[in-house]
This record gives structure tokens, C-alpha cells and sequence, in this order.
């Protein structure tokens, strides 16, 4: 059946003109016997962005994987029009795969729809595609936003001035966190949000954005903050040296290092760091090459959202690495390794054991690693999340119901 | 001219007394002391003089970079490679420095040169091949930026050096180190801008490069030299900004490019070249920045913060016009 599908291509890319026609040999695979699997980015320009990338490219380089998948990475910058067509290049070209951070959880379905009936697995990874016939495989649904927010919240004992430092403006994964956040703001009538600001994610905007609202605020009580959130403790800092106050926000290493540093926790540091994994990228490489090897069983299409759990560590759990991979519980590299931009949660012993610092930060190999088969249970259907990753989709009634930490103050 | 012709007999030698440079820059930096003083109204922190300590921060940045595209746009130019070189200049900082004070004396100078060789290849580029300067210094812009995300493979390593994120965090005589910077920068800056042959030479090229040409100055040499020195300013950005966020990111410049035109042409500066000084762009800096702080202090959805931007700088720009000033200098001479 493959095969057939696979003379359709071909007859397809022969019809569209394409003169790559080596790469759709038959018997699903490149002419050398490969799998062509394509890595599909948006930006590449931010450290989140290229470590996600070069985990997928770390493990394509692998043992077994060197010998049996081609990768073909391609960026697509921030228009959803350019993935489109990018993605329609991929499918005439006799992809077998395709994994990608999607620029749009809507615009994408139709090329998607249309790849998925040639046969092209699609793996999304962090953002998702409402297109059901394609996997996605996100941190979304772990419900960041609702957790740090009652981290927030119980470290502020229930009332204070917060700033929320936002990422993306109309971004459905911005809108996502900052939903469940708000479902727990507003339950607390004595937390007063006095400044709201979109930081892009970037951490020099969310420094500057942040040194904007504290000129207003200087006396403001906690901080709500998505990735960049290491700008916020700076300008902090740069605002009173002797003055800080609790943050939670995402992964970086710089933000990690400091929740964990005594002289921080003195001057008044507290809170969590969770959010998006690059790691996502590399759990869902897996997860398509087991079935494309035919390990795993290819999921029902509408039972194709993945969950990746939710990082969460707060400051008491920030452990150093002595060596290059997360070993005995440790999370972050320190300065002498990394910049303070990388976002830690590369690894994952259990998922992703193959990895070390060296495919984070250039997409090599780790020196004697073989791909290990993923544990029994690691792949765990996520709710339903409207506009996110469905459709015509109902939210459960739970879905902002925390997973992580408990009220420690009541409303 | 009508109204000279209508009132034939009024003596405007004393309105002209009053230089229009001057009523420039003072009503840009009363708009700024109006709205710093006004600001009070958005919030009980505000209107006082940590408000400003603040301002005077956050807009050093914008300056620095603000005062080589002024001098750009002074020779008719424009360099929109700026946002790039600031990369450039983050990046090479956190790499060449990577956490240590060890030879700062010429890694500083290095990194600053390396970014003039750029501005040259702008220079060149608009003065000999005759590209338009928007197009070359976007080309030259997307090519440098590419070499950067290249060389970091998206991830910008290192750090600047600790002496430098000390420095931008520490204060003198109770003032951040950076204000000082900024103080030195802008009377420097004014010193080269409207007081140096250099300048003036600068200013002659805008007004007219063929009279200028003829008059025997060095025109293509001085327009080089001017994007060298726009480029070297923004790579000092960069290493300042590394410094202040301790570390770099690829899309650290993408701030400044247009604020940095805006500052220039707020100030008073003519964007057909020619005409303008440093000390109204350091104003104009400074507008754009207390503009944008009260704006985040008011707490309004994303878009409107940015409609009521576009909104204030565009009414800066036809409020500073110089009829404007003219019927106000006639106004403030006929009341004496």
C-alpha cells in the first residue's frame, strides 16, 4: 500500500515539475534506503528554537538512526504561508516524515490534511495543529500557566502587586498560560495585577519591558513571567540591588541558577521553573521513527494529542550537573558551560537518555550512545484543548485543575 | 512671506535672534519635563526623580546608536543595518569575552572595529557602486545578521565580561554609571556633531553634496567614514546592551532600528539631510522612552499602546516643524 502511495507522489512531483525526484524513490524510503525525514522550524534564531533543532539533529546522527534516516532541516521564518509551501515541497520530495514546530495552530491543516493522505507522518512538537490527522506532541495541556500562578500566589500568601510578563501577542500558546493563570488570579480578590506587558519571550525585552513597569511600580510584590524571565530578576536587581521578590517563570539557566542561589533567596528570590521543553522535539523524533519502524502501533487519528509532562522545578529541587547530561536529579548546567539564555530542560533521563550538552548545543551525537527504545507508559494521550489542538472540541471541566502544587492559601 | 508683505513695518531682527536650534531642542526637552511631570497623574511613582533616573537609563541605548544614524541621515543616508551590527556587537562581546576581565583594553577596540568595517562596506557600497542607502544597509543588515545566527548556530555563547555588568549596575556620586555615559556621550557627541570642522563639513555634504564637492570637500570619504562610525556606535550599543542583560540574543537590535530614526527625526533633524543636531536626537530619545514607560504604566491592550506611539511621534513631527516654531518665535517677540 505504501508503495503505491509512495508511485503517487512521484507521479504528483513529476506533474508539479519538481526535478527532485531521486528523493522519492520507492519502498518508502530515500535512494540510499533512508528514511527522509524533514525537520521543520520556524525560527531559528533564539536559543529554545536551536536546541530543539539540534536535539532532533543529534539523534538522527545516532547509532542506529545514522545508518537509516536522511534528515533535511528546513526554517521557515514566522510566516505560516512559507510553512505551507514549505511543507508542500517536503510532500512532493517523498517525505516519510515530517517533525516541526508549527507556526500556526489553524493555517497549516489543510497542507497537513493533504500530506497525511500520502502517507506523511506529521509530528508537531510544543505548538500544535488542529488537523487531527497529525500528532502532537506539547507541554500545553500540563497547564503552566495555572500552576506557577498559584506558586505565585501562595509564596505571596494571597495578596500583592504582580506584574504578568507575556510572551506573544495573539499567540494561542501566550493565550493558553495566561488563561490559566488568570483562572487563578481571579479567585484571589487580594492579588492586584498593576502591570501587564508582552516580552516576546526574549530576555532582554522582558528586562527592558520589566525596568518600564517597575519605574511606575517600584513596590511591586511578585512577578508572573513566561520565557525571558531571567530579564525580570535583572532589572530587579538593576532597580534595588538589595531587592528582590518572588518570580516564577520558564527554563532558562540563568533564572534556575538564581532561584537556587543563597544570596538571591536573602534578598527576598523565591518561586518555580517550569514551561516548554526543547526536549519535546526529540520525543517526538522518537515517537515517529517507532512507527515508522513499525515498534509502535500508529495511534487513531483524534487520539493523536500527546502530553509531555510539564517541567517543574522549584528552588529547593535546582540541582547542579557535575557532568554534560542530566544524571542524579540534577537541571542546570552552570555558567562555565552554558549562557544564561539556554533553556535547561534539554534532557530527559527517562525519554531522551541518549542526550548530552554537546547535541543541545551543536547537534552532535553523544560518543557511544545507541537509541533506546522508549519506556512502557511514555506516551500519554492530552486532554482537549479548543482552537489548541482540536477543532470541534469540547474543554473538559478540569482542564485548569492543578497538577503540580496545592493552594497553600485559601481564596 | 505674506506675512511679512501684510506687516511690513515690524522688526524682526529680534525674532531672529532667538536661533531655531535652539527653539527646538528646549520645547522637545520641555515636552519631556511636561510629560515626566504629568506622568504623575498615571501613577503616585511617577513625576519624580528616580522616574527619570530611569528614562535617562533605558534611553542611553537608544542614544548611543541614535547618534551614528544622525549623522547618517545628516549626509542624506539612512543605515538600517544598525539592528544587525548591535547583534554583532552583543555576540562578539559574550564570545570574545566569555566571562572574563582578561583583555578587555582590545577586545573592546577590536569588537568596535569590526563593526566599522562593516559601516565601510555600507559606505563604499552607497558612495562608489551608488546602491541607495536603504537598500544597501538592509543587504549589508540581513547578510550580517545571517553571519551572526551562522556563527552561533542560534544559541549566542558566553558572557560579557563581569566588569562590565558591574559597571552597568553601579552608580557614582549616586547616579548610574550609564547616565554618566550618556552625559559624556551627548556632550561629545554635540562637540563632533555641530561644533567640529568634521561636522560642519558633514552638514555642508547634506545640504548640497555637489556644492560641496566642488567646494573641494572629500565627499565620498566622509560619507564612508560616517557609516563606519553609525556602525562602530552600534556595536558599542550591542556591547553595552550584553552587558546589561549579561549574556546575548540574536534579536537584541530589532528595538532599536526604527526608534532610532524616530529619535533622530523627532530631534529635530531633517530626514532630507542637512540639518539637524545631537543634542535634539538625545531629546528625541528621551521623548520616545518616557513616552513608552507612561505607556506601560497606564496598563492598555498591546494595541493601543502601539496606535498611541505612532500616534505622539507623528504629532511630535508636525508640531516641530519650523513654521511652527517661526510663528511661535514671532508670537513670543511681538509680546515683549
Amino acid at each position: 500500500m505504501k508503495v503505491t502511495n509512495k508511485l503517487k507522489t512521484l507521479a504528483l512531483a513529476a506533474l508539479a515539475g519538481t526535478t527532485m525526484l531521486s528523493a522519492g524513490a520507492a519502498d518508502a524510503k530515500t535512494a540510499d534506503g533512508k528514511w527522509l525525514i524533514y525537520l521543520s522550524l520556524s525560527y531559528s534564531g533564539n536559543a529554545w528554537q536551536s536546541e530543539a533543532a539540534n536535539i532532533v539533529k543529534a539523534l538522527a546522527k545516532t547509532p542506529p538512526y545514522n545508518e537509516t534516516v536522511e534528515l533535511v532541516e528546513v526554517i521557515s521564518g514566522t510566516d505560516p504561508q512559507a510553512q505551507i509551501s514549505d511543507y508542500e515541497s517536503m510532500i512532493a520530495n517523498g517525505a516519510d516524515g515530517i517533525v516541526s514546530f508549527p507556526i500556526s495552530s489553524n493555517a497549516l491543516n489543510r497542507v497537513v490534511r493533504r500530506g497525511c493522505q500520502e502517507d506523511v507522518l506529521f509530528f508537531m512538537y510544543d505548538g500544535t495543529v488542529t488537523e487531527q490527522c497529525a500528532y502532537n506532541i506539547s507541554f500545553l495541556s500540563g497547564g503552566f500557566g495555572e500552576n506557577t500562578a498559584q506558586a505565585l500566589v501562595n509564596e505571596l500568601g494571597g495578596k500583592g502587586k504582580i506584574f504578568l510578563s507575556r510572551g506573544v501577542p495573539g499567540n494561542s500558546v501566550d493565550e493558553r498560560h495566561t488563561d490559566g493563570a488568570m483562572h487563578i488570579f481571579n479567585q484571589y480578590p487580594g492579588i492586584e495585577i498593576v502591570s501587564e506587558y508582552y516580552s516576546y519571550w526574549d530576555d532582554r525585552t522582558t528586562q527592558q519591558e520589566t525596568a518600564k513597569a517597575l519605574a511606575a511600580h517600584p513596590d511591586v510584590d511578585g512577578v508572573w513571567a513566561q520565557a525571558g524571565e531571567y530579564g525580570v530578576i535583572q532589572a530587579l536587581l538593576q532597580a534595588d540591588e538589595n531587592r528582590l521578590v518572588p518570580v516564577t517563570g520558564e527554563n532558562s539557566a540563568g533564572f534556575r541558577l538564581a532561584l537556587a542561589n543563597p544570596d538571591m533567596q536573602a534578598k527576598g528570590l523565591a518561586g518555580v521553573s517550569s514551561g516548554s521543553a526543547p526536549a519535546q522535539s526529540g520525543f517526538a523524533f522518537k515517537i515517529m521513527m517507532e512507527i515508522l519502524n513499525g515498534e509502535r502501533e500508529p495511534l487513531p487519528e483524534g487520539e493523536r494529542n500527546i502530553e509531555y509532562p510539564l517541567p517543574w522545578v522549584p528552588a529547593d529541587a535546582v540541582k547542579m550537573c557535575e557532568g554534560d547530561t542530566f544524571e542524579d536529579g540534577c537541571n542546570v548546567f552552570g555558567e562555565d558551560k552554558v549562557p544564561s539564555s539556554f533553556v535547561s530542560e534539554v534532557f530527559n533521563p527517562e525519554l531522551l537518555p541518549e542526550l548530552s550538552l554537546t547535541s543541545a548545543l551543536d547537534g552532535n551525537p553523544t560518543e557511544g550512545a545507541t537509541i533506546q527504545p522508549l519506556p512502557e507508559g511514555a506516551v500519554k494521550r492530552a486532554p482537549d484543548m479548543p482552537g489548541i489542538n482540536c477543532r470541534s472540541c469540547e474543554a473538559p471541566d478540569n482542564q485548569y485543575d492543578l497538577t503540580k502544587i496545592e493552594a497553600t492559601v485559601q481564596p | 512671506m505674506s506675512d511679512q508683505t501684510a506687516i511690513p513695518l515690524e522688526d524682526t531682527r529680534k525674532a531672529q535672534r532667538i536661533s531655531p536650534t535652539v527653539v527646538t531642542v528646549a520645547t522637545i526637552y520641555g515636552i519631556v519635563a511636561l510629560m515626566i511631570v504629568a506622568s504623575r497623574l498615571v501613577s503616585p511613582s511617577f513625576g519624580g526623580l528616580s522616574q527619570l533616573e530611569t528614562i535617562l537609563y533605558l534611553s542611553s541605548f537608544l542614544v548611543f546608536c541614535a547618534f551614528g544614524q544622525g549623522l547618517v541621515i545628516l549626509v542624506r543616508g539612512l543605515d538600517l543595518s544598525i539592528a544587525s551590527v548591535i547583534t554583532v556587537g552583543g555576540v562578539l562581546s559574550a564570545a570574545l569575552m566569555d566571562g572574563s576581565n582578561a583583555g578587555l583594553f582590545y577586545v573592546i577596540p577590536a569588537i568596535l572595529l569590526a563593526c566599522a568595517l562593516i559601516g565601510v562596506v555600507n559606505g563604499i557600497g552607497v558612495t562608489v557602486f551608488n546602491v541607495p542607502p536603504f537598500i544597501m544597509t538592509m543587504a549589508v543588515g540581513i547578510i550580517v545578521y545571517s553571519l551572526c545566527l551562522g556563527f552561533t548556530g542560534g544559541t549566542p555563547r558566553g558572557f560579557p565580561a563581569p566588569v562590565l555588568n558591574d559597571f552597568m549596575g553601579s552608580r557614582f556620586i549616586g547616579i548610574p554609571a550609564p547616565v554618566w555615559l550618556l552625559i559624556a556621550f551627548a556632550a561629545m557627541g554635540t562637540l563632533v556633531q555641530s561644533f567640529s570642522p568634521f561636522g560642519r563639513k558633514l552638514t555642508a555634504v547634506g545640504n548640497n553634496p555637489e556644492a560641496a564637492y566642488v567646494a573641494g570637500l572629500p565627499s565620498r570619504r566622509l560619507t564612508v567614514s560616517v557609516y563606519a562610525i553609525s556602525a562602530a556606535c552600534a556595536g558599542f550599543t550591542g556591547i553595552l546592551l550584553a552587558s546589561y542583560a549579561n549574556g546575548a540574543t540574536l534579536r537584541m537590535g530589532d528595538d532599536y532600528l526604527l526608534p532610532s530614526i524616530a529619535a533622530v527625526v523627532v530631534g529635530g533633524s531633517s530626514i532630507l539631510g542637512g540639518k539637524g543636531t545631537f543634542l535634539g536626537t538625545v531629546g528625541g530619545a528621551m521623548l520616545l522612552t518616557t513616552l513608552a514607560t507612561i505607556l506601560s504604566a497606564l496598563g492598555i491592550g498591546q494595541g493601543w499602546k502601539t496606535i498611541m506611539e505612532g500616534a505622539v511621534i507623528l504629532l511630535a513631527l508636525i508640531l516641530l516643524r519650523d513654521t511652527v516654531f517661526d510663528s511661535l518665535r514671532a508670537v513670543l517677540v511681538r509680546k515683549d
